[in-house]
């Protein structure tokens, strides 16, 4: 039964279009130069898009500028640097791109062989449109919630989970900030769904992943139910 | 739920088909149309014949027209193809005369359905100049184009380009194929339909029938490409490759091209080949009617390694065919099939004739690691090219196109 005080959580979707934008890097300079350029459609695009778009999760990076300095510079030290950006801290993408800029000014400073070394592959930067669609469906209770996740769509479970945590302050997802309205009930799962890292699994294992969470909390093991 | 709709859901799953019903129904009411140059052959043709029922089941006014044009518009077009994926020629005065009078006599015949539709689809270049018989037009046009024109032939490029400035947006398959055009260009890859001929299940007995009827006994290993007679498919870099690997294990090729009525050079690259296989009892080359899908079908689910050797790429829908039947695939490092094909993951990327071989070989000597790579490549089709998401982003761009400008992100 639904208790009047308890907002349900309504379930919306999310459609990434991509975008071409003829902005394309063949070094490290031109990659400087093209962060610079985009807008924030493209700064969203290659870190969370690549969810929505063919990926495998053995990908090691979560952010496609590290693959590509990786895979196509083959600088793997200043990879790493790029990879280690958490974009979720940051209040806005001007802060992220700031970091990215930051990092690659610092490499570039050497001046050596591998600042200046033309990749085996362009970087194309991709912009985006994002569309959100109202599903119409709702969770009202807390019984309701396991079935409402199970049965959403991907689209669904990207906009709530993963780019959920990029439009909260606190870097929560939707799932846990709709939570919190049951404080003892579900704080094991809360915990749970906070140490799920949403950048080494595609989105098909991410949310096999969430969904054995929320059966494991539902049937007691993990939570207090 | 139609009974089609629920076989697609048995699939994708319900939510997924839910989403696509949800988001279809915004456009209910509108008219839209594709078109292109030929019902049958290519991977176009293939696209349009499942994703039009698949509209209408989902309640969507859609029709598909298909323009009509002589031995020389084709040769013209043909031509344009090469040339757009970087061949060397040059479009003489004359063939540019005979493309756009041939468009021009294809508008007057449409000009009640496209003049009136709410959104067009124009695939690739045969019907690009249409737009130019539509000046005031009512609805949204969008150029589909389908080729790699990653490092077009530029004096052809530029013809093209004169054509499709006026469009409202354009769809590539990859970023590498986009253009500097006045519009914006999308990326949305192709797609395959699970529940059509080429791809659904077949049983063992089937499979077998098949390559007994057409000559081929199942007592090697198989290795298949299944393309058109074409020079980017690179069918002369296969047998090179099978010559190779000959060297090593006992196998078979089979290279099986379908007629397509809007590709003329078809038969000469088919000489060309069986030349180039001399005869060998090992070698099979099947040129089969447009319509051979189960038969398609069943070369590929019966192969063991199945290859996509391009030299240039659209996007190989027979590369995603594979994947959908567990095949591990090595393909050409080109195009789409970067997209498609992940080292070690799903398949292996080629640039050589040696390439190919050494992966074949690689692939046959651990039958282990092929299957793991087969149920990946299943996996990545199930989640990336399939034509329910294909559709979908259509249909979600269609809805962007309306939307007056604004912030990338949008509620509705």
């Amino acid at each position: 039964m639904a208790d009047a005080k308890i907002k349900p959580f309504r379930f919306m979707e999310s459609a990434v279009l991509l975008l071409a934008t003829g902005i394309r890097a063949q070094t490290l300079r031109e990659l400087y130069a093209g962060l610079k350029q985009v807008d924030d459609s493209s700064i969203y695009f290659h870190f969370w898009g690549r969810m929505v778009r063919p990926h495998i999760s053995e990908s090691e990076f979560n952010n496609d500028f590290a693959s590509w300095i990786n895979s196509s510079l083959r600088d793997f030290k200043l990879a790493e640097a790029l990879g280690a950006i958490n974009p979720v801290k940051f209040q806005n993408f001007d802060d992220i791109r700031n970091v990215i800029l930051d990092i690659l000014d610092k490499r570039l400073e050497n001046d050596d062989f591998l600042s200046w070394k033309k990749a085996d592959r362009d970087f194309h930067f991709i912009a985006c449109k994002k569309l959100v669609f109202d599903t119409g469906t709702e969770a009202a209770s807390l019984e309701e919630f396991p079935d409402a996740v199970r049965n959403c769509s991907r689209e669904s479970f990207f906009y709530h989970f993963i780019d959920g945590r990029r439009r909260s302050p606190e870097c929560k997802d939707d799932f846990t900030l709709w939570l919190e309205q049951f404080p003892e009930e579900s704080a094991s799962l809360r915990k749970r769904l906070k140490n799920v890292d949403s950048y080494l699994f595609s989105l098909s294992e991410l949310k096999a992943q969430v969904l054995s969470i929320i059966d494991d909390w539902k049937a007691g093991k993990g939570g207090m139910m | 739920m139609s009974e089609m709709l629920n076989k697609y859901a048995e699939i994708i799953g319900s939510a997924a088909m839910d989403s696509l019903v949800r988001v279809a129904d915004r456009l209910k009411g509108k008219k839209i149309v594709h078109v292109n140059s030929t019902r049958s052959g290519g991977g176009v043709a293939e696209i349009l014949s499942s994703m039009i029922p698949l509209s209408k089941e989902l309640g969507l006014d859609v029709s598909w027209e298909v323009i009509e044009g002589d031995e020389s518009f084709f040769n013209c077009t043909k031509m344009m193809h090469n040339t757009l994926q970087g061949m060397p020629g040059v479009l003489s005065d004359r063939q540019k005369e005979t493309y756009l009078d041939t468009v021009r006599r294809n508008a007057e015949k449409l000009k009640d359905i496209l003049g009136d539709a709410d959104y067009v689809f124009i695939h690739d270049p045969q019907p690009a100049a249409l737009i130019h018989s539509f000046p005031k037009r009512k609805g949204k046009w969008v150029w589909r184009c389908h080729i790699d024109v990653s490092a077009p032939n530029k004096s052809v490029w530029k013809f093209i380009k004169e054509q499709v400035s006026a469009y409202d947006a354009s769809v590539f398959s990859l970023p590498d194929f986009a253009q500097k055009l006045p519009h914006p260009q999308f990326l949305i890859t192709p797609s395959i339909d699970p529940l059509s001929e080429k791809n659904i299940p077949l049983e063992r007995d089937e499979i077998e029938k098949t390559y007994n009827d057409l000559g081929i006994p199942m007592d090697k290993p198989i290795v298949l490409q299944v393309s058109r007679f074409d020079k980017f498919k690179d069918p002369l870099g296969v047998i090179e490759s099978y010559r190779i690997i000959k060297e090593h294990m006992d196998i078979r090729l089979v290279m099986a091209g379908g007629e397509a009525d809007d590709d003329p050079e078809a038969l000469e690259i088919l000489r060309e080949v069986e030349d180039a296989a001399k005869g060998d009892p090992d070698i099979s080359i099947l040129m089969l009617p447009s319509d051979s899908h189960r038969t398609i079908n069943a070369l590929q689910s019966g192969a063991d390694v199945v290859m996509q050797k391009s030299i240039r790429e659209g996007f190989g829908l027979t590369v995603t065919e594979a994947m959908w039947k567990n095949k591990a695939v090595i393909g050409g490092n080109v195009g789409g099939i970067r997209l498609q094909v992940i080292n070690r993951f799903n398949g292996f990327r080629v640039r050589t004739p040696e390439g190919a071989a050494i992966r074949t070989r690689y692939l046959l000597s651990h039958p282990w690691k092929r299957e793991r790579m087969g149920k990946n490549a299943r996996e990545y089709v199930l989640e990336n090219f399939l034509i329910t998401g294909h559709l979908k982003r259509y249909i979600t761009m269609l809805i962007s196109l309306d939307l007056k400008e604004g912030p990338w992100e949008r509620w509705f």
